[in-house]
């Protein structure tokens, strides 16, 4: 579960964050949406705890993140909107990595193929130096980490981008499992088709301040397209 | 976590160009002037060893002849090859290896191997203290510069952060696989310089006490270069930067800093040159006793004052050789003209070392320069040890030559003749290098730099892990 309560963040004079509160609870898709500038990636990050509130509080499972860093990333899993990876590592040993630095270490490498697979990456792209990988093979790797760490919690900076439509489609499935397994997931992006496909409520967002939060299943796919243009050209 | 992060960079390093060519090629320096100073420490031993023999038989197969000539003829004297010189030449090239010692003269130390060099060979003499202090410290830059930097721009940092890493972690990490992929690079050479010294040689057993010591000075400076390094690559926003910083490190320290205080050491305390300082102690000497001279003023009193002393009127009548007595006085005139110019000199060198050794404070490679040239026993002081050595055996000689010709050669003045009996007894030139503590307190200054640099690194380290954030 994440929440996040007044959540403010100001650089100078000029606020970024505006008194953001949100809760996503387990087995919830919480898709923001915005212009860029907006506020996404800065929410992602306050949750990450990279960059410190100015005001307000963000919590993880009751646990304020400021307060508990190291404690709350150990429940969360994270996907940037580029996933840069060790070039000289193959995919296999980036994943192994990783996975082991997430608390993963009783993954063998038969484990870790099985999720390599399950994002569509074979057994012999696995073996091959990341440094010869598209970008949409660096984010299925990167996909595969956020999911091989089993986490309660994950946050998606625009995880699709650069994925073909295929992909795509397959990371919204996988999206769709974790959110049945009682994942509790935050994501921000621009792809209004999959917020609306995959989302449980949708937040949209404008100069840092959440505008509008909406039900999925209250709204098709052409209303919510409507109110987001409504709050972008106000 | 620390273990993954360990395995990871030193696996990455492995796969690394960097490592795998400029590593390479270090390596094989480090090997090969490790070697070629081995092979060249064996063969350049036994030759001065040789020649120290063949000088000894020279002066004990002299004929028959006036003790005082004997030491006109004089001895040769080698400087003893210390065992770690193998590895750190230092000053010996520059400073000489023999001295000729005979009557009357101080002669400067001679057969400087740098004479026989070109230009270009005196400039980059390839040897494994080079490699250690200079060739090394750049590779450890190459390597080091991007370890976090280069994660934080390429974003990898955040996700090891969002993965609940502590900074702490990664740096530690990244610590222990560099140094293990530097181990690589060292660990080969360093087993074989232990298998050199543990060949044997000449007086190798002096270089056990200074060997591990000088082992911990060099872990101490390249540590240095490894904390320092990581610092900076923590610190800032790009390896490109990180590099540039680093670079200008080396830069100052291995190139400009060397120059900067042998400059500065001449320009504060000047000496004089050698033909200016022969000059100003001929000048002195002129005007003192010379026993070669009869009719000399002070030659007259000495005689006046020798003959009322044993009541006698003529120097034949004398119970002694009145020459012998007359060279010695020399001797002594012309030693207490020597050691007033000298030591004014030696003053002066001695405060331009120190002043070295305190700009070490400032620039760890001028300090770990000295420390191994001192531990190698190749440094300023090893040298003139070696010269005041000399010095010392000269006088004994001469001495005892002109002790000769006054006790035994009464009524016969240069008349006086003696055999290889006598040139036989003459003592034997002994150097015994400094021993471990004295070098030790001679480098405090040394230590002190390179602790200061390795424990600020370690401070610098623990800030910048404690500031790492990304953004």
């Amino acid at each position: 579960m994440l929440e996040a309560i007044e959540l403010t963040k100001t650089y100078g004079d000029h606020t970024v964050l505006d008194r953001l509160s949100l809760h996503v609870g387990p087995g919830e898709i919480y898709c923001l949406l915005g212009a860029n500038g907006a506020g996404k990636t800065t929410t992602i990050n306050l949750f990450l705890d990279f960059i410190p509130r100015s005001s307000g509080t963000a919590r993880i499972h009751g646990m304020d993140v400021a307060e508990h860093s190291l404690e709350t990333k150990r429940h969360l899993a994270y996907i940037p909107e580029q996933v840069n990876l060790y070039g000289n590592l193959s995919g296999l040993e980036n994943l192994s990595y990783l996975s082991r630095l997430g608390g993963r270490t009783d993954l063998g490498t038969d484990d870790l193929l099985e999720f390599l697979s399950r994002v569509g990456l074979t057994v012999d792209t696995a073996g091959r130096p990341v440094r010869t990988y598209s970008k949409g093979m660096r984010q299925k790797v990167g996909i595969a980490a956020a999911i091989a760490k089993r986490a309660g919690v994950l946050l998606l900076d625009e995880p699709t981008s650069g994925l073909d439509p295929k992909s795509s489609n397959e990371f919204s499935e996988l999206l769709l499992m974790l959110r049945a397994e009682g994942v509790a997931i935050l994501m921000a992006t621009h792809d209004l088709f999959r917020a609306k496909e995959t989302g449980t409520r949708v937040g949209i967002m404008k100069h840092g301040r959440l505008v509008a939060s909406l039900d999925t299943s209250e709204v098709g796919h052409t209303d919510l397209e409507r109110i987001y243009l409504e709050h972008m050209h106000d | 976590m620390v273990f993954e992060i360990a395995r990871k960079e030193f696996l990455d390093l492995l796969r690394d160009g960097r490592l795998r060519w400029c590593g390479a090629i270090i390596a094989a320096l480090l090997l090969a002037a490790t070697l070629v100073g081995w092979r060249s420490w064996r063969e350049v031993s036994a030759e001065r060893a040789a020649a120290q023999t063949e000088a000894n038989r020279h002066f004990d197969e002299q004929e028959e002849k006036n003790p005082h000539a004997a030491a006109h003829y004089g001895l040769y004297v080698f400087k003893q090859k210390p065992s770690l010189s193998f590895l750190d030449p230092g000053v010996d090239p520059y400073t000489g290896v023999s001295i000729h010692l005979e009557a009357h003269r101080r002669n400067e130390a001679k057969d400087r191997p740098v004479r026989d060099s070109t230009a270009i060979q005196r400039f980059g003499e390839l040897t494994a203290a080079v490699v250690l202090q200079v060739l090394l410290p750049l590779l450890v830059v190459f390597l080091v510069f991007p370890v976090i930097a280069a994660e934080r721009e390429q974003g990898t940092l955040r996700l090891l952060m969002s993965l609940g890493v502590s900074p702490r972690s990664i740096v530690l990490g990244k610590l222990i696989g560099v140094t293990a992929a530097l181990g690589l690079i060292v660990v080969p050479a360093a087993a074989l310089g232990m298998l050199v010294l543990l060949a044997g040689g000449f007086h190798s057993e002096r270089a056990w006490p200074h060997a591990p010591i000088l082992g911990v000075a060099y872990s101490l400076y390249l540590g240095m270069f490894v904390v320092v390094s990581m610092a900076v690559s923590a610190r800032c926003k790009s390896s490109r930067h990180a590099l540039i910083i680093l670079m200008a490190l080396w830069i100052m320290n291995t190139t400009i800093a060397p120059r900067f205080a042998t400059d500065l050491s001449r320009r504060l305390l000047p000496t004089p040159s050698s033909l200016e300082f022969q000059s100003s102690i001929g000048t002195e000497l002129k005007a003192g006793i010379d026993g070669h001279h009869v009719g000399d003023e002070r030659l007259e009193r000495l005689k006046s004052e020798l003959l009322a002393k044993h009541r006698v009127d003529t120097v034949e009548e004398l119970p002694i050789n009145f020459e012998g007595v007359a060279l010695q006085a020399s001797e002594d005139f012309g030693n207490e003209v020597h050691d007033r110019h000298r030591g004014r000199l030696e003053k002066t060198l001695g405060r331009q070392d120190t002043l070295r050794k305190a700009l070490g404070i400032l620039f760890p490679t001028l300090a770990i320069r000295e420390l191994s040239m001192a531990l190698a026993g190749t440094d300023n002081d090893h040298a003139r040890d070696f010269a005041d050595a000399a010095e010392s055996h000269r006088r004994k000689l001469v001495r005892e030559l002109n002790r000769d010709l006054e006790v035994n050669g009464a009524g016969l003045g240069f008349m006086y003749q003696a055999g290889p009996d006598l040139w036989r007894s003459m003592p034997r030139f002994r150097h015994r290098p400094q021993e471990l503590p004295e070098i030790l307190t001679r480098q405090t200054l040394g230590w002190v730099s390179l602790v200061t640099w390795f424990a600020a690194g370690i401070v610098l380290l623990n800030g910048a892990t404690h500031s790492m954030r990304v953004d």
